[in-house]
């Protein structure tokens, strides 16, 4: 991992030169999601390509551009686009984009991406805010020997998700009249979707919903030190005993539509992160 | 997975050159159960290590050929022997086969495999056909930049075994009066057993049987639209409260000892997709 701090110092460098004001939170935004970045005030777009190290996008429905400016006048970066293991990434190379975020002095990340509900109680289109997660992808980006210059050996993980961040995000749900469920993600490899066995497996094991991403993430931003608040749409829930068939294209079009919620909760969020 | 596309074919042109038929299905032959493989008339037997990109079969009991030929009158080709995770493959390697089977043609495939029996209602020595299952190999071979001309990049996993064949697998048992359980197989990596705690933990997941391999083959066979048949041999029972040390050699011999219902099945279903 020492190598990583090298990498670090080219990309935050290549970065700085386009745009100089330090970010005060990152935003990784998955799968449909990328038109949240709309409601940012936008100062700078640097596509992926430009920035040294960072794995190149191969998935459909993720723009691969970093975008810089301000919400409610907080510096921030949206990652429009974000890195999964199927696409054949390691774990550290997927979540050089979080490291890269606090290397410039990001303090909070927030994560939208696109789940499979497990619970029952879900329908497509709700929201849900990840109170807790379970890795179920068989890698850590943190195994290896460990950079002490960017966080601890053992990161705690009794608390992954800032509960402040979180109160506000119900607060603005409160507000604004919309259901925001609150419950446990569990992240998979991929890139098949679950099988109805899988499904009943995740669900019997604790899991509200199912995704391919987020998890490492997570993982990097608690080892960084990062507040984390992270919020799931539900693009199709997968209900083992009566499963329809899930596309790609569907899961794009949930996502699309509840952007307008998401914006809600990204403006709350990050408003509440001014000093 | 760029490259995948180029091992397929020149694969696929060392087979057309020993071999030039088109084969309906494609025949995965498990531990104990490469027997089935000396009923196909006029056979041609291409090892492994003459076929380019394939590994080569290490494992006990697997013999380690492709074998094409006519089973029942209809074209098929069968692996004597396959590849596993535990013999250090990764699981595109594992499964490259599988494309060369869509590649020469085939439309089904077949897969059997010996299992450890978990479910306690089952007995050493019954079939299960194949209704679902679980990876928990910790890997899966459609992991990289998908090649679009191979399949979609998010596979639909909702029936990985085609619901008809199920369906006939089961009425050929109920017709030949042997017993075919339906349900859920885990597959590990291996090569250990597993513990007691490890089977109750796969037990709780929902899983029926236990075993180290199909579970990639099946997810290849999704993603290039092969329709899929699964039979697992319950080749020994593994229920923690009394387990016994697994012997090998039993397992072998139980695996064997299934094997006419087996062809029964493996026979019925080609016959009825061959009717089609």
């Amino acid at each position: 991992m020492h190598q990583l701090t090298q990498q670090l110092k080219t990309s935050t460098a290549a970065l700085k030169r386009r745009w100089a004001t330090p970010p005060q939170a990152a935003i990784i935004l998955g799968s449909g999601l990328g038109g949240l970045a709309d409601a940012m005030v936008v100062e700078q777009t640097i596509d992926y390509a430009e920035i040294p190290h960072l794995p190149s996008i191969s998935v459909p429905g993720h723009h691969g551009k970093l975008v810089c400016g301000h919400i409610e006048s907080v510096p921030v970066i949206a990652f429009q686009g974000r890195f999964h293991l199927y696409e054949g990434h390691t774990p550290q190379q997927a979540t050089f984009s979080v490291r890269l975020a606090r290397a410039l002095g990001a303090e909070a990340l927030l994560i939208f991406n696109a789940t499979g509900g497990l619970n029952p109680t879900y329908s497509v289109g709700d929201l849900m805010l990840i109170e807790d997660q379970i890795n179920f992808m068989f890698a850590n980006p943190l195994v290896g020997i460990n950079d002490e210059s960017l966080g601890p050996r053992f990161p705690d993980m009794s608390r992954p998700f800032d509960s402040e961040l979180n109160e506000i995000a119900v607060e603005v749900a409160r507000r604004e009249k919309f259901g925001l469920h609150r419950g446990v993600y569990t992240s998979m490899l991929g890139p098949t979707y679950e099988t109805r066995a899988e499904y009943r497996m995740l669900r019997r094991l604790g899991g509200d919903a199912v995704g391919m991403s987020t998890v490492p993430e997570v993982l990097v931003a608690r080892h960084a030190r990062m507040r984390v608040l992270a919020v799931s749409i539900i693009t199709n829930v997968g209900l083992p005993d009566a499963l329809c068939e899930t596309t790609g294209h569907a899961v794009l079009e949930v996502a699309a539509a509840a952007t307008e919620k998401l914006t809600k909760i990204m403006h709350g969020v990050i408003a509440g992160l001014a000093p | 997975m760029l490259d995948l596309h180029k091992k397929i074919e020149s694969a696929t042109d060392a087979i057309r050159q020993r071999w030039n038929d088109t084969p309906q299905a494609g025949l995965i032959l498990g531990t104990g159960l490469g027997s089935l493989a000396e009923q196909i008339e006029s056979p041609v037997a291409i090892d492994y290590e003459d076929i380019p990109h394939f590994p080569s079969s290490t494992a006990t009991s697997h013999r380690g050929r492709l074998v094409c030929g006519l089973l029942n009158g209809v074209p098929i080709v069968a692996m004597e022997g396959r590849f596993h995770q535990y013999e250090g493959y990764s699981l595109k390697e594992i499964t490259l086969p599988v494309r060369v089977m869509k590649a020469l043609g085939a439309e089904l495939m077949i897969v059997t495999q010996a299992t450890g029996g978990m479910n306690p209602l089952y007995e050493a020595g019954d079939l299960m056909i194949v209704d679902d299952h679980i990876n928990l190999m910790g890997a899966n071979p459609l992991v990289g930049i998908n090649d679009d001309r191979l399949g979609v990049r998010f596979p639909d996993m909702s029936a990985p075994y085609t619901p008809e064949l199920i369906q006939a697998g089961l009425e050929i048992a109920r017709r030949e009066n042997f017993v075919a359980h339906r349900g859920v197989m885990v597959a590990i990596t291996g090569p250990n057993l597993e513990t007691r705690a490890e089977y109750r933990f796969l037990r709780m997941i929902g899983a029926d049987v236990v075993g180290m391999s199909t579970v990639p083959e099946v997810i290849v066979a999704v993603h290039s639209g092969l329709r899929v048949f699964g039979v697992a041999v319950i080749s020994d029972m593994c229920l923690p409260d009394a387990l016994q040390p697994a012997d090998i050699e039993e397992i072998i011999a139980t695996a064997n000892s299934a094997e006419p219902k087996l062809r029964s099945l493996v026979l019925g279903i080609l016959t009825q997709e061959s009717t089609k």
